[in-house]
């Protein structure tokens, strides 16, 4: 009697219509088409965007059109199949690491659990191998023997638009965080099979206008906010003007100065939004202390490259612009801020793009003597790489009390963790700059960091939950460190995770805030000749800079 | 021997059925079941906890408020998942059958069925807390996407930055405030 009423609550509510999860699957997953409505995918790119970003030269975005996922004909182009099939022949033929990936997959499964999509929703999809697999079984079903003898029975299928949609459905919930390629026993990285599935998709005029307007900003002012030049000195003057009503240092920073030893070059939304504002804020700080000869750039005024999540053209042009002026200004290296794929692109793909970069020299710190051998090619370095050497050699005086405010937590932003290796820099930074930081659970963190679910431009609100349910693994983490050690403030070195942590702590944990590292730097930072402003703490008493950086005055 | 000591008896076969069936909601559910801790697997950690809580307060006479802790930590996983508010609620009535099924195939405590009211009672209190949960956080949800769009982390697109003024959009005549 009461399994009976089970089952009809079960066939009542649970078996109801569901996208991705709610309903057992009766089909094989070949068989299974997406369904696209508000909510479940990113919006295209705005038809000017893609008309822009074709008429440049060395980038092809054909295509361009007023069009919606959710609409039956996406009104692609009449050979849109061959299209794809000749640019995955290109591709297969160009980049032996994607033939490679095509053909050794055993499907061992060591990856299916490690996605952090696959873990907030449960779509069978979301596991990295399946998601592979959408790729794979056409590249079976066309350019494998047993794929054209056998057809689906050697797990091959044909391309069709269904098989399209799916694409653009499943490679826009995948952040490229490499997570899963850290189990792959064989080595795959299925970050790339998800760049393969956007650079085809771009082929046919499929792309989402979060990272094509940005992209095309980029192109066009030199940052993803397409801040023009005096806009964008004038948002870091405003900074300097903050750091000095706050410090009473005057910040001497200059703009596009040649013969200056460094470039610096940080994500624009390091000068524009919050909470990275305050990071830029502890740069402007820093380098004022150690009086670096450094210059900003209103060219190069972008470290993030959308590119990176586009096709690799789109990549190699963005990255080349750093360089560009890095040899007009006549700099010696490069300082790179607090951002993550940036640091990708610099160390997976410079190299190949753009570099070596031999006019410039390997970065020697002026203030330690040492020199950055790890930089040797891309003559690249990351601001925690400087700072902890500053650190490390005492020559900046710290003092954490001043960010007895914080209690914080670090979270390994996934590039630089994984695609260039900044595990210890940054956790040495905040062992000197606060007076106590915990570690969240050990397989959350490191190489086996969660990703903030919005990476690879999927910041953007109109799946606010998909990004929700993407970034769980990450927040529940978060959780346990707030539950148990009282943690307020997740700390990290990558501007999209500033923006999309604070969203993700805004659901899961508020009231935890999210900072750079160099924020908390910026904080514990003594300088010369201080007259530090006095403001209010949370108990209403007057003291000297109680929220750092953020105090208001 | 008790309702009391019926529910001690049965408390884990009983959670580990609500564990189950309420994991069996997702598509592919079968690393959710046997995933290690919540932390690899935080669906399938977070449910097990918090059902796990949930059933010792629904069985001791527990106040309803004190539901919300382990409901909230299941609640804010599922109202932003793809399920409807229904489905989102549902798995919490399924302790009263699970429980009533385990009991009638138990023939010397098939006679406390009869004593579950209060229990049903306290399941039905904790469904609505549910459901005020399930909302609770759809709101805040779409306060989080209010406060992003305000507060200009969207402005990589759509930027109202000077020099976005001067980039005349289609049918969108340029503002400037004076």
């Amino acid at each position: 009697m009461a399994l009976a009423k089970l089952e009809q609550l079960s066939k009542s509510v649970v078996q109801g219509p569901s996208l991705a999860t709610g309903a057992v699957p009766t089909k094989d997953w070949m068989e299974t088409p997406v369904i696209f409505k508000e909510g479940n995918f990113a919006y295209p790119a705005k038809q000017e965007k893609v008309e822009y970003l074709d008429s440049q030269d060395g980038l092809s975005f054909p295509n361009a059109r007023i069009w919606s996922p959710d609409e039956d004909d996406w009104k692609l182009p009449e050979n849109w199949q061959e299209t794809i099939l000749k640019g995955l022949k290109e591709r297969l033929d160009k980049f032996r690491s994607l033939k490679i990936f095509m053909d050794c997959c055993v499907r061992c499964g060591a990856c299916a659990d490690k996605c952090h999509f696959f873990l907030g929703t449960g779509d069978p999809k979301n596991m990295p191998v399946l998601r592979a697999e959408l790729l794979r079984s056409v590249y079976r079903n066309d350019f494998t023997l047993a794929g054209k003898l056998f057809g689906k029975m050697a797990g091959g299928r044909e391309m069709t638009v269904g098989v399209l949609k799916e694409w653009f459905m499943y490679s826009y919930q995948c952040t490229e965080c490499r997570r899963c390629s850290v189990f792959c026993p064989y080595g795959i990285d299925t970050a790339e099979v998800t760049m393969m599935l956007r650079e085809l998709l771009h082929l046919v005029g499929v792309g989402i206008n979060w990272i094509l307007e940005p992209a095309s900003n980029s192109n066009r002012t030199g940052n993803h906010m397409g801040l023009q030049p005096h806009t964008f000195k004038d948002n870091v003057d405003f900074l300097a003007e903050d750091v000095e009503s706050l410090t009473g240092v005057k910040i001497n920073h200059t703009f596009n100065r040649k013969g200056a030893e460094v470039l610096f070059i940080t994500p624009s939304a390091d000068v524009f939004a919050e909470p990275g504002l305050y990071t830029a804020m502890g740069y402007l700080a820093l380098f004022e202390q150690i009086g670096l000869d450094y210059t900003w750039s209103t060219y190069a005024s972008e470290g993030g490259n959308f590119g990176l999540f586009t096709n690799n053209e789109l990549m190699k042009k963005l990255n080349a612009k750093m360089y560009a002026e890095a040899k007009r200004l006549g700099v010696k290296y490069i300082i790179g801020g607090e951002c993550g794929h940036m640091w990708r692109v610099i160390h997976q793909y410079m190299d190949t793009m753009n570099g070596p970069a031999d006019f410039l020299e390997v970065p020697r710190s002026p203030i330690t003597g040492t020199v950055f051998e790890n930089a040797k090619s891309t003559k690249m370095i990351h601001i925690s790489e400087f700072t902890a050497d500053l650190i490390k050699h005492g020559k900046i005086k710290l003092d954490p009390s001043r960010n007895k405010h914080v209690k914080a937590t670090y979270h390994d932003s996934c590039n630089p963790a994984r695609a260039m290796g900044l595990l210890d820099e940054p956790r040495y930074i905040l062992d000197h700059v606060v007076p106590d930081w915990v570690e969240m659970p050990e397989n959350t963190i490191r190489e086996q960091t969660f990703c903030c679910g919005s990476g690879t431009g999927l910041n953007t609100d109109e799946i606010m939950e998909l990004r929700m349910r993407a970034g769980l693994p990450r927040a529940n983490a978060v959780k346990h460190v707030i539950d148990k050690h009282d943690v307020n403030m997740l700390s990290c070195v990558c501007a999209i995770d500033r923006a999309t942590l604070s969203s993700l702590m805004g659901y899961w944990n508020p009231g935890c805030d999210v900072c750079g590292v160099s924020e908390l730097v910026g904080n514990a930072l003594v300088m010369d000749n201080e007259k530090r402003a006095m403001g209010y703490d949370a108990e209403g008493n007057e003291s000297e800079l109680p929220d750092g950086l953020r105090t208001m005055v | 021997m008790d309702l009391a000591e019926a529910f001690r008896n049965y408390e884990d076969k009983v959670v580990d059925q609500w564990v189950d069936y309420t994991l069996s909601s997702y598509k592919s559910s079968t690393f959710f079941k046997k995933g290690p801790d919540k932390f690899s697997n935080p669906v399938g950690g977070n449910t097990r906890e918090a059902l796990g809580k949930l059933f010792k307060l629904l069985t001791r006479g527990a106040d309803p408020k004190e539901f919300v802790g382990p409901l909230d930590q299941i609640m804010r996983i599922r109202s932003i998942q793809e399920f409807s508010a229904s489905e989102a609620v549902a798995p919490i009535h399924a302790v009263k059958h699970i429980t009533r099924e385990i009991l009638a195939k138990d023939s010397e405590r098939k006679q406390f069925i009869a004593d579950l009211y209060d229990f049903e009672f306290a399941v039905d209190m904790a469904v609505l807390a549910a459901f005020d949960l399930y909302m609770q956080c759809r709101e805040q949800l779409y306060k989080v996407r209010i406060k992003e769009i305000k507060t200009g982390t969207i402005i990589l697109t759509d930027s109202k930055c000077p020099s976005n003024l001067l980039n005349k959009d289609k049918g969108d005549p340029v503002q400037i405030q004076v």
